[in-house]
């Protein structure tokens, strides 16, 4: 084989190994992300449910039929519907952290979060922000398609409540039937940036390890070049 | 040929030109976005075999100092 041919293989060889680690740094940063995100979002869930038990039992913890007083409907949805948006979102942020499975589960799972407040808060504008809350927290993800997730649940959600049950949505008992597009026409406004954002993240994500690949390739050039020069001084002396 | 170093330049630009092998033989010259634009394999290679050379302003540049911005 010529030293050139030679030369060329390692050569390749060494190019192989250095684009490999790049996509592993690349995957391991995203990975470090996710679970990241998918820890936060664990804590995140048992913090809401407490906090719907703690709103439900402040402003309807009782209801009257006649002289009789018994716990409000409100309280045992926010302890139990709560637990069941919780338990499989938290569950797979504890079991599976890092897969696609978990993040987008806990976007459909804090989706129906927002919805579940929405509805103890009796339809308060003001609670819908935990809508937008929480759509720029999935961003934390930098993973867009988790925002879509979260787009269509809600999106969803306001349609069905918005016709079943009005009041609980928009706190009035007969908005426009078109309500729920206004609604979405603003996560889908806000999601729009959060996408870019997301899209640019990753792109400013493979560019950082293809930077490190570079600079490892330029590493192994020195590498090389430093060893071709001890060579050729070993065989200076060799030949003296 | 001279080649400039970072404590020469107070701009921190990097690099606005590479000149490459051309597949066919010889070279081409690339801009930063296109050389940015090859393969990252590709990219490699070049660095490994040394056959890059980095340019700023018409002066070429060592590729270390290329690769620091």
């Amino acid at each position: 084989m010529s030293v050139a041919r030679k030369a060329l293989e390692m050569t390749q060889a060494a190019a192989d190994v250095i684009v490999q680690r790049a996509g592993a740094r690349y995957e391991a940063h995203r990975q470090e992300i996710f679970r990241s995100a998918d820890r936060m979002f664990g804590g995140l869930m048992i913090g809401q449910w407490i906090f719907a038990i703690v709103i439900a039992l402040t402003f309807s913890p009782y209801a009257w039929q006649g002289k009789i007083k018994t716990v409000h409907m409100h309280v045992w949805i926010a302890l139990f519907l709560g637990a069941a948006i919780t338990s499989l979102p938290v569950a797979l942020a504890w079991f599976r952290p890092g897969e696609p499975l978990t993040r987008h589960a806990i976007a459909v799972g804090q989706m129906l979060w927002s919805a579940l407040l929405i509805h103890l808060t009796g339809g308060r504008i003001e609670t819908h922000f935990h809508v937008f809350g929480s759509l720029a927290l999935l961003a934390f993800y930098r993973d867009w398609p988790v925002l879509l997730t979260g787009t269509v649940v809600v999106a969803t959600e306001h349609l069905l409540r918005g016709i079943l049950w009005p009041e609980s949505v928009y706190g009035i008992p007969n908005p426009e039937w078109w309500r729920f597009l206004e609604h979405a026409f603003w996560v889908v406004f806000c999601i729009s940036f959060l996408i870019l954002s997301c899209r640019r993240s990753q792109t400013d994500m493979r560019v950082m390890a293809e930077r490190g690949a570079e600079l490892e390739a330029l590493s192994e050039n020195q590498w090389r070049n430093s060893s071709a020069v001890d060579r050729a001084a070993a065989d200076g002396r060799g030949d003296r | 040929m001279t080649v400039e170093t970072s404590h020469e330049r107070q701009d921190g630009k990097g690099y606005d030109r590479v000149v490459v092998p051309a597949p066919e033989g010889g070279t081409r010259s690339l801009s930063r976005k296109q050389f940015e634009n090859l393969p990252l394999r590709e990219r490699v290679s070049y660095l490994i075999e040394g056959t890059a050379q980095f340019f700023l302003d018409g002066k070429p540049i060592l590729p270390s100092e290329a690769m620091r911005t």
